[in-house]
């Protein structure tokens, strides 16, 4: 979908700073290849972390109850849905459907996420974050606030890179393009 | 003349070719538009999905099927003692807990004590959290496998048994059936066809949820969680550290003017486990 018209590359004219050639590289078909991996890699992120919670439903509830946030007629709708939500966006990845806008959903996803994770921290309360399964109240000293942002803001940026570049190789977008 | 033939050839072309041009355009949108649209539209019904199937899988937060002789709105919770005794005692553990094994093994047997005097009602909310944060079965089967020996009026006993042969955190012996099985045998009249059956079969699988669930949706956060008529004694009572004495005096203090609960057993079968010391049970695995 989008995305701007691919600029042939011109090697033998690279006479421009990094930044320029970066972008060409993106904007090539190398970048179009590394949006491939980038969809992939978004797509096991997002089905390890729907798998994982699939099985049980009242654990998947709990870890959203952990959180405090929600009132708890939410508690179950949300605990019950995103699993499936999540398993959806690894799917359309995998197959390249509407990559912008699943790369936008997963993106305010993940901010949601992080922002849940950083209230939690602040509030000071103990719980595990619940991103792959589990979740719910850990001792205090078990909590790992800092590593589960960084690891959102990676996964981030990685919806934010196929934001900006959604073309991608091997994808039905591209098939449907042609 | 031909001027103006030319110009309005030359219009009707680029009219034709903008006409083209905005057509692509208006199928490009539209093509964008139905598969974004698609796209969101696959994105929500996976969670209307979602909540549909998750609901009908859930176990329902009442059993179906409760260990005879539970008590409660819901029969989730396993009373041992005399029921008039003048204070009781509630109780969240996890089979798996470590705390809890600990808070067993050093606490049992006055509390086995304090239930034959008719001191103390005890009431067991057998939990199943452990499983979520430690790879295994043995929280949920380790539970089933308590209501199992709860319906067979064999409760206290096995789960003084169950306690005393705790694996580490780590080790999900009680996910084993066949374990669970095994530790009922020591126990007089427990290891029956039915008591196999009920374990093998999961029987109380619903039971056991629903006692998570009510757990989960309490203020409780960890286990053991004790309270001595409705307040937290364990770690601590107020600034007083918990021990068996302590115990034994808080309950006693409670009592004070009361009349005490019909002293004996009270339907739980008195195995030697059940009043003396971990002594008089030799247990493979305690490991001192």
């Amino acid at each position: 979908m989008a995305g701007q018209q691919g600029a042939p590359s011109h090697p033998h004219t690279a006479t421009r700073p990094v930044g320029g050639a970066l972008r060409r590289v993106a904007d090539g078909p190398a970048g179009e290849w590394i949006g491939t991996v980038v969809r992939l890699a978004l797509a096991v992120v997002w089905g390890w972390a729907g798998l994982a919670k699939i099985s049980d439903p009242a654990e998947a509830a709990q870890a959203v109850r952990a959180y405090e946030i929600l009132p708890e007629s939410l508690v179950k709708p949300v605990g019950y849905a995103l699993p499936f939500l999540e398993v959806a966006l690894a799917v359309l990845l995998v197959i390249g459907l509407g990559v912008r806008i699943v790369a936008v959903v997963s993106a305010l996803l993940l901010l949601t996420f992080i922002a849940g994770i950083t209230s939690a921290w602040v509030r000071g309360i103990s719980i595990d974050c619940g991103c792959f399964g589990g979740g719910g109240t850990v001792d205090a000293s078990q909590t790992e606030y800092l590593q589960e942002i960084l690891r959102d803001t990676g996964f981030l940026l990685l919806a934010a890179w196929l934001v900006y570049r959604p073309r991608t190789k091997l994808s039905a977008d591209a098939w449907l393009a042609a | 003349m031909s001027e103006k033939n030319r110009d309005g050839k030359r219009t009707a072309r680029e009219r034709m070719q903008e006409e083209r041009a905005a057509q692509e355009a208006k199928a490009r949108r539209n093509k964008k538009l139905i598969v974004g649209g698609s796209v969101l539209a696959v994105i929500a019904v996976a969670a209307v999905v979602g909540v549909v199937v998750q609901n009908n899988r859930s176990k329902p937060e009442t059993p179906v099927a409760a260990p005879a002789g539970t008590i409660g709105d819901k029969n989730l919770v396993i009373p041992v003692g005399s029921a008039d005794a003048p204070s009781t005692l509630t109780v969240y553990e996890d089979p798996r807990c470590p705390a809890c094994g600990a808070f067993e093994r050093e606490f049992g047997p006055t509390i086995d004590q304090l239930e034959d005097q008719g001191k103390l009602f005890v009431n067991y909310h057998i939990v199943s959290f452990i499983d979520r944060a430690v790879p295994g079965k043995g929280s949920r089967y380790g539970a089933n496998a308590l209501g199992c020996a709860q319906d067979a009026g064999h409760f206290r006993d096995y789960h003084d048994v169950l306690y005393r042969n705790q694996p580490d955190e780590t080790n999900d012996a009680f996910g084993n059936k066949a374990t669970l099985i095994a530790l009922a045998k020591p126990i007089p009249g427990l290891d029956t066809p039915a008591f196999q059956a009920c374990v093998n079969d999961n029987t109380f699988g619903g039971w056991v949820s629903a006692v998570q669930q009510d757990f989960d949706k309490s203020n409780f956060k960890s286990t053991p969680t004790v309270l001595l008529n409705g307040e937290p004694v364990y770690p601590k009572m107020g600034t007083e550290e918990i021990t068996p004495a302590n115990l034994v005096k808080w309950v006693d203090a409670a009592n004070q003017g009361k009349t005490l609960g019909t002293p004996g057993t009270n339907g739980q079968s008195a195995a030697p486990t059940s009043t003396a010391s971990e002594s008089n049970n030799p247990s493979p695995g305690a490991g001192g």
